[in-house]
């Protein structure tokens, strides 16, 4: 799908980046001064008989095939619920260990290769007369101010990427240039002098967080130089480093790209930085790199389809094009029947152990619940996130302190998450952070209450079927739950309108109704321009 | 006041509690009044630069962690196994070429060395120098074995008389390494003092050797199979392991390379005087690991204008030095034991002998760390260049030379010069080799 503006046509010749216009909106909030939209683009490639079944290439980061959790059940529903398109599935993983994937791939997808960051691999060594000695030199620098920068300019991104595309044998090469790094340096400490009101002022960085940018822009260049197949339409489901070999497949063929986004993902990104007991440095690093990729995607994707719109507010406010937007909330395979609630005082939560999942209030929400009903136990089914072990063991740690042993049990993974759900008279949320959880919406197919913090689609979700305070508000959540369980006729009822609320809105049939509309609409332009 | 400047004074109120430190900007602003102010994510948005403190936070340099290593262990295990290897060489040495003949012994040691040497530094490479080599190992067990067998014992038992002998030598102290790597250093210690104690008993040599290779092996293989439990952690890059591969086998190549030294004619000798320099560069060669934590650590807190300056005395550098004092101290002290002790050197105990071994160490450690920090075809480049030069001196210059290892000599400083300057350049920059060489491999 092309963009609206009324722009010239222009044939994209691989390696060179297309003029992008910059659109003035009124709307535009702090953060995203000037979004930037690509001209349109004829497509040169790709071009296959109309007969033939569409192609999506969806490219996801650290989800499936290989984790579980709420991206990547989604994954399975629509890719599974989708047969009549021709799936291809890139994602982008940690290469530092060897992964099988959890989820099985239907007939109607195969994966379309991997890309492995952090790992030892290289490219494949391409003999190459020529070499581009200023080109790599300045590499680095141009994609850390392009994504690290306040404005960063979205068509240096652009050239700097579609260079690694065409090069990717010699980026290993030119971040080891000795030049290539100090060209990096000089460029780092001007971005970091620069001057914008929204910007604040940035900190002082030293020379290890400078080569770990470094380091993580060296990645950023690999994922780019990884080759993708042909396809009709690109499918990101994050706005991060899944957009990136995106972003460039986009540039090179003039693609349709959807962004699928469950949270917000630079939200999630200032969220996980604000939370982290890492320097100061990382910090602005790290949410400035974020900001950098989802800026990159926003302003690439012809379409932006949130599972709920309170994302969708947080990316209008982030400069993204209202009309690009398009929500479709996720949906469930809801039973037709429900039991009632077993009335043993148990109250579950499902879900990864997170610093986003803000355990730590629940466990405080446990302990004054265990105060006015001490019958009352809680159950926390679901693993800690890779690379949150620390925070599960705090989390532990915080549980011994507070003496929430005795109402409160961490369970590990469940294989039957329905089945835990049922077996609890209340289901809890206290994340800080949320798209439109799967969690709740499966609390609410099996007729429980839900007490959950009012984030993201949560209140949109739980609309007269919930309580829903403020996130971190221990005394109000502990409340809440004590009303349920000491009152069973109101828990009921909640549950009952939950049910009747899943029926009607949050069905699996409405959800990829929903998707097969837009990916038909995309793909059938896409082929149909071929 | 105005309503907006309350609301903005709550807002910046609410995030210095939250943060205990004024916002970043103003997406960190909204984000933490979004998530715990109650605010919507509109009006936290629209607050705009208003919450953002117009001054730069005071500055905490970050703190630099590192995770536990297995590489230091892995060298130090094959430390363990090439001594024992070296120990018994030199004592089979002359009950060996009583029963196989001083040629075939020599013929067998000139070419196990070198080809031992390459497997070494190609496990190590690829498998032994991670957290989880064995289990590495382990996963591609039946293809190692498989090009183990085809590539290097089959040909080598296909060879002349002294063909046999080396696939047996290379199989006992290949094999060693994995089983020093398992732990099981002490087991395979004794299994090589059985050996010499079965020899001196006139033992055929042979059907020992065969013994032997076959219970090291089996072990071997045990070991791996047993050892390395279940990993997930991905081998090292198969092109890497065959460039250190090719670096080992020069190196062994510029061990045996000098006729002159004589390999297996001079009983215990010239293998007892490799020991010294063995253990300085070993001890050498452990000291510069520390560059994966010292690098990063002496470069904490230093400002990005100094990022890429020359530090002669940053950490880099230290460390090279402190390896190199390591090495000459030990190689020297510990000649001078070996020398003293006359009895064991009668033959080529010349002095010569041992600075030309010190050298090989000190190549050795030059090329390791070059090919540590991913410059595989540099080192490789200086040990070639090494071996060149010693063979070319040694069969057409110095043939007839009455000091023994002059070649050996003059191969290691050509080697040496070909390592140190560009080693040098770039640990003069510590900033640079921690961004391009350290991390980027």
């Amino acid at each position: 799908m092309s963009q609206t503006q009324a722009a010239p046509e222009i044939e994209v010749t691989p390696g060179v980046a297309a003029p992008v216009a910059p659109v003035s909106s009124a709307s535009v909030l702090p953060g995203h001064p000037q979004p930037l939209v690509p001209i349109p683009l004829r497509k040169v490639s790709g071009r296959r008989p109309s007969e033939r079944r569409p192609r999506i290439l969806m490219t996801t980061e650290g989800t499936y095939p290989y984790a579980v959790g709420g991206v990547s059940s989604w994954c399975d529903l629509v890719i599974g619920g989708l047969p009549e398109f021709d799936w291809q599935i890139l994602p982008i993983m940690a290469g530092d260990r060897r992964l099988s994937p959890i989820f099985e791939l239907p007939t109607h997808a195969k994966m379309a290769g991997q890309i492995e960051l952090w790992s030892e691999g290289l490219p494949r060594r391409r003999l190459v007369a020529r070499r581009e000695r200023a080109a790599e030199e300045c590499l680095p620098a141009k994609l850390m101010r392009a994504l690290i920068s306040w404005e960063g300019s979205y068509e240096d991104l652009l050239e700097a990427l579609l260079w690694c595309r065409r090069r990717p044998d010699a980026l290993r090469r030119a971040f080891r240039r000795g030049r290539a790094w100090g060209q990096f340096i000089e460029a780092l400490e001007e971005v970091l002098g620069e001057n914008h009101p929204d910007a604040g002022v940035a900190p002082t960085l030293d020379a290890v967080e400078a080569a770990r940018l470094y380091q993580t822009i060296y990645w950023i260049a690999r994922a780019a130089g990884t080759p993708t197949p042909e396809t009709d339409l690109l499918h990101v489901t994050a706005a991060g480093w899944a957009a990136i070999p995106a972003l460039v497949h986009k540039q090179l063929h003039g693609t349709d790209m959807l962004l699928t986004e469950h949270g917000v993902y630079v939200r999630e990104a200032y969220l996980a930085a604000a939370r982290s007991p890492s320097s100061q440095g990382e910090r602005f690093l790290s949410s400035r790199l974020a900001r950098g990729l989802s800026r990159a995607a926003y302003t690439a994707a012809d379409f932006v389809s949130p599972v709920t719109e309170a994302n969708a507010t947080w990316e209008r406010g982030l400069g993204v094009d209202p009309k690009k937007i398009r929500v479709i909330q996720n949906g469930i395979d809801a039973p037709e029947s429900y039991t009632a609630p077993p009335g043993n005082l148990k109250v579950v939560s499902v879900g990864r152990i997170d610093p986003l999942k803000d355990v730590q209030t629940m466990l405080r929400v446990a302990v004054e619940v265990g105060r006015r009903v001490p019958e009352a136990r809680f159950e926390y089914w679901g693993p800690p996130t890779k690379g949150q072990e620390t925070y599960a063991r705090a989390c532990e740690e915080l549980a011994r302190q507070l003496g929430a042993e005795r109402h409160f049990k961490f369970m590990g993974s469940t294989k039957d998450p329905q089945g835990v759900v049922r077996d609890a008279d209340v289901v809890l949320m206290t994340s800080i952070s949320e798209g439109m959880p799967m969690s709740i919406l499966e609390a609410m197919a099996q007729a429980r209450p839900v007490v959950a913090t009012a984030v993201g689609g949560v209140p949109e979700v739980l609309r007269g079927c919930g309580i829903v305070p403020p996130p971190g508000d221990v005394h109000g959540l502990a409340t809440g739950v004590v009303t349920l369980l000491r009152n069973p006729q109101l828990a009921a009822r909640l549950g009952e309108r939950g049910f009747a609320r899943v029926h009607r809105f949050y069905t699996r049939a409405a959800c990829l109704d929903g998707y097969r509309d837009l990916l038909g609409e995309l793909t059938s332009a896409a082929m149909g321009s071929a | 006041m105005s309503d907006e400047s309350q609301g903005s004074q709550y807002a910046t109120g609410v995030i210095q509690a939250r943060l205990g430190r004024g916002a970043q900007d103003v997406l960190e602003a909204a984000v933490v009044l979004e998530a715990w102010g109650g605010m919507r994510a509109t009006a936290a948005l629209s607050l705009g630069s208003r919450v953002v403190p117009p001054k730069a936070p005071g500055w905490i340099p970050g703190r630099f962690t590192t995770e536990e290593s297995g590489r230091r262990d892995s060298i130090l295990t094959e430390a363990l196994a090439l001594i024992m290897a070296i120990l018994a060489v030199a004592s089979w040495a002359g009950p060996l070429s009583h029963q196989v003949g001083t040629s075939t012994l020599e013929q067998a040691i000139v070419i196990a060395l070198p080809l031992t040497l390459g497997l070494q530094w190609a496990l190590r490479s690829r498998y032994l120098s991670r957290r989880s080599g064995l289990a590495c190992l382990a996963n591609d067990r039946m293809i190692v074995c498989a090009l183990g067998l085809l590539v290097i014992e089959v040909p080598l038992v296909l060879l002349h008389s002294y063909g046999p002998l080396a696939g047996m030598f290379v199989a006992i102290w290949v094999g060693g390494t994995v089983l020093a790597r398992r732990g099981w250093a002490l087991a395979y210690g004794l299994l090589l003092v059985g050996a010499v104690v079965g020899l001196r008993q006139d033992v055929s040599a042979y059907p020992l050797l065969e013994g032997l290779t076959a219970v090291i092996v089996v072990g071997a293989v045990v070991g791996v199979i047993t050892g390395g439990g279940r990993s997930d952690e991905p081998a090292g890059r198969v092109g890497r392991a065959l460039w250190a591969g090719a670096i080992g086998l020069a190196l062994g190549g510029l061990l045996v390379g000098d006729s002159s030294l004589g390999w297996g004619v001079h009983g215990a000798f010239p293998a007892l005087a490799l020991l010294p320099s063995v253990l300085g560069s070993f001890w050498g060669g452990y000291y510069l690991w520390k560059f994966y934590d010292a690098v990063p650590r002496g470069l904490q807190g230093v400002g990005l204008e100094r990022a890429n300056e020359r530090d002669a005395r940053g950490a880099a550098m230290s460390i090279l030095l402190g390896a190199l004092l390591r090495l000459l101290v030990t190689t020297v002290v510990l000649s001078g034991v070996v020398i003293g002790l006359s009895q064991w050197t009668s033959g080529t105990n010349r002095l010569s002998l041992f600075v030309g071994f010190g050298c090989v160490a000190l190549v050795t450690m030059l090329v390791n760390l070059l090919e540590s920090l991913a410059f595989a075809r540099w080192a490789f480049l200086a040990a070639l260049a090494s071996v060149t030069t010693e063979l070319i001196l040694s069969k057409l210059v110095l043939a007839h030379s009455a000091l023994p290892g002059t070649a050996l000599i003059a191969g290691t400083l050509v080697g040496i010069v070909v390592a140190l300057p560009p080693l040098l350049r770039l640990l003069m920059r510590p900033g640079r080799v921690l961004a391009t060489s350290l991390w980027i491999q």
